[in-house]
């Protein structure tokens, strides 16, 4: 109670956002807001037994991974997207693309969940996508167009009023005006400098030469950071088309994300992004090269204005790279320590599929990044998916989860040697 | 009246617009067309993904003209301007004729009558969202952001019909909120064709 309380000080002592932007938040965020009460009662729960359950731990048994790995089903939750575990290890948020956020509960720490319910229900998310935590336990959920900040959520989700404010009000993330559903499922993080970290995909498959500077204004096609009390807010990363993934590096603090690229330009190209970024402003690309050294055909011939950085890793085109995450657990063998864990959503234009697997990138002493698959077997023989993995995150006792929003699953993947 | 001055509108729009018009499509060459449509909107046209819309039974003639938008540049979307760019004519007949055979099944969601459905959209897309006319889109059981989203383009005029550019001007954002989780709220299926 002690560390709820302390929370709450804080979050009152800085620079009193929530009352500065009252005048434009739903009823519900308001009363939130002051700790009132809603009136709304009632949760959604998933079940989680039965023949849906059982159907996709079918599907698991078609999963191959390295020798001494297993992959069991963990939950299910619809539309499942991108993760949060709690720093606590009480309860894993998930995000989706749709209007819900779930919370996940394993009560009996036999590490299956046994209940999913929503989260916050008397609130209207808009394509709640990417839920984050900061060490300290505050809950950060990236929308559409909003970022709400969730005080001790670990403590509070259990009942269907939460402590929740405005970190980014509705409106202030992008100009109204630029709002889309596609590449608009965002992810967010909390930096080694205590920032948060926030991906803006943009809109379009090729940016358009008349929106460049408008994006670049506003961190569009990029990835922007702020302080955890909502000032401060810089692009840190230019030429992003639609990054969907990133963790800090445990040791160099450097930002990793993947991003999707261009589509319409052929099978096999252009490849997909795993980018390793080594300082803040740096430039990736987008809209003069559609991934890789490949030049968009929008803008060939013209000279690239900006120093580019290329990739760390070029992914296999169309695979989509999405979520990921940086090992630092104890439970796998020492030779994963610091890789990364990423999925692959899987293609949707390409002539043969490709994709829907976890990957795992391994990087040298000298920071050279290579990346193979760890679990595949999503896509059949027909060229049909049975899932598409989203994100991986890492439980407290070193195992990941892998969310899957065309199974609305969540996989757990363990080690137990040989 | 209301309903009879739209239906006469919607005639002039459908006149006015270039459109495939080489005969029926052919369902069966549309379903194997269908192969680079499944992995978002399933074979039969029940939406696999939250972004894109359920297809599967929607009239013919809507199908034709969206297709055809997205093909010539009117209607404009990150992927679907990418896939459509290289549909024939004929193709663009066949997919519609393919998703066209399903038949749309909606059901009002808990607590829902019919007399409750927003008053604007009921005699083109009824109250249950499934299209009394032929070039309306059937809504039952799309998701809140699809709906959302469509509605703000119109208004915006990143997306232009004759009908739907006018109704949506007038929508504040929390009345395009309340329309799509009405739609978004009733139970849909698709029962796959034979």
């Amino acid at each position: 109670m002690k560390y709820l309380l302390s929370s709450i000080a804080t979050l009152a002592l800085s620079a009193g956002l929530a009352q500065a932007q009252a005048a434009n938040v739903p009823d519900n965020l308001e009363k939130l807001s002051n700790f009132q009460s809603t009136g709304v009662t009632e949760f959604t729960f998933i079940d989680q037994t039965g023949p849906y359950a059982d159907g996709i731990r079918e599907t698991l048994k078609r999963i191959k991974l390295p020798d001494g790995f297993k992959i069991e089903l963990y939950a299910v939750v619809p539309d499942a997207r991108h993760m949060a575990v709690g720093p606590q290890g009480i309860v894993t948020f998930v995000g989706t693309r749709k209007d819900k956020v779930w919370s996940v509960t394993d009560r009996n720490k036999d590490r299956v969940a046994d209940e999913v319910k929503d989260f916050a229900p008397s609130l209207r998310f808009s394509i709640p996508n990417g839920p984050c935590f900061s060490p300290d336990g505050f809950l950060y959920i990236a929308e559409q167009n909003r970022v709400l900040l969730f005080p001790a959520a670990e403590f509070f989700y259990e009942s269907p009023d939460v402590a929740a404010f405005n970190l980014v009000a509705k409106g202030d993330l992008i100009p109204e005006d630029e709002e889309s559903f596609n590449h608009t499922a965002r992810v967010c993080d909390i930096g080694p400098d205590g920032k948060i970290y926030i991906s803006l995909g943009q809109p379009f498959n090729v940016a358009p030469a008349d929106r460049l500077e408008k994006y670049k204004k506003w961190g569009i096609g990029g990835i922007i950071r702020m302080n955890t009390d909502g000032t401060g807010r810089e692009v840190y990363t230019y030429g992003v088309r639609n990054s969907v993934g990133q963790d800090f590096h445990p040791e160099t603090g450097e930002l990793w994300w993947t991003d999707n690229q261009v589509d319409g330009m052929g099978d096999d190209i252009p490849p997909g992004e795993l980018n390793r970024q080594t300082e803040m402003g740096q430039h990736f690309g987008h809209p003069w090269y559609g991934g890789g050294s490949v030049r968009t055909n929008e803008y060939k011939g013209e000279e690239v204005p900006v120093e580019v950085v290329m990739p760390a890793v070029e992914t296999v085109a169309h695979a989509a790279d999405l979520g990921m995450v940086f090992y630092t657990g104890k439970q796998f063998p020492a030779h994963y320590k610091n890789a990364i864990f990423s999925a692959q959503h899987g293609s949707w234009n390409r002539t043969e599929p490709v994709g829907a697997r976890v990957m795992v990138t391994h990087i040298d002493a000298d920071g050279n990044a290579t990346m193979e698959p760890f679990a595949e077997g999503w896509l059949d023989e027909n060229g049909e998916y049975l899932g598409r993995p989203v994100d991986v995150a890492q439980l407290r006792d070193g195992s990941l989860l892998v969310s899957d929003d065309l199974a609305g699953a969540i996989y757990r993947i363990s080690y137990e040697g040989n | 009246m209301l309903k009879a001055s739209i239906l006469v509108l919607g005639g002039g729009f459908l006149a006015q617009t270039a459109l495939a018009q080489e005969g029926p499509g052919d369902p069966a060459s549309g379903r194997d067309l269908a192969r680079q449509c499944r992995t978002c909107h399933g074979i039969e046209g029940y939406a696999k993904m939250p972004i894109v819309p359920h297809i599967g039974g929607e009239n013919p003639a809507y199908l034709r003209h969206q297709l055809t938008a997205f093909r010539d540049g009117t209607r404009v979307h990150e992927m679907m301007s990418v896939v459509a760019a290289g549909l024939s004519d004929q193709a663009i007949a066949d997919l519609a004729a393919w998703y066209g055979a399903q038949t749309p099944v909606a059901t009002l969601g808990p607590g829902q009558e019919a007399a409750g459905a927003p008053e604007a959209c009921v005699a083109c897309h009824g109250a249950d969202g499934i299209a009394r006319i032929e070039d309306a889109p059937n809504l039952a059981g799309e998701t809140v952001m699809y709906l959302d989203t469509q509605l703000k383009a119109f208004r915006s005029g990143k997306r232009v019909h004759d009908i739907m550019s006018g109704i949506a001007a007038e929508m504040t954002n929390d009345e395009i909120r309340v329309v799509s989780e009405w739609y978004s709220s009733v139970q849909f299926e698709v029962i796959p064709a034979e």
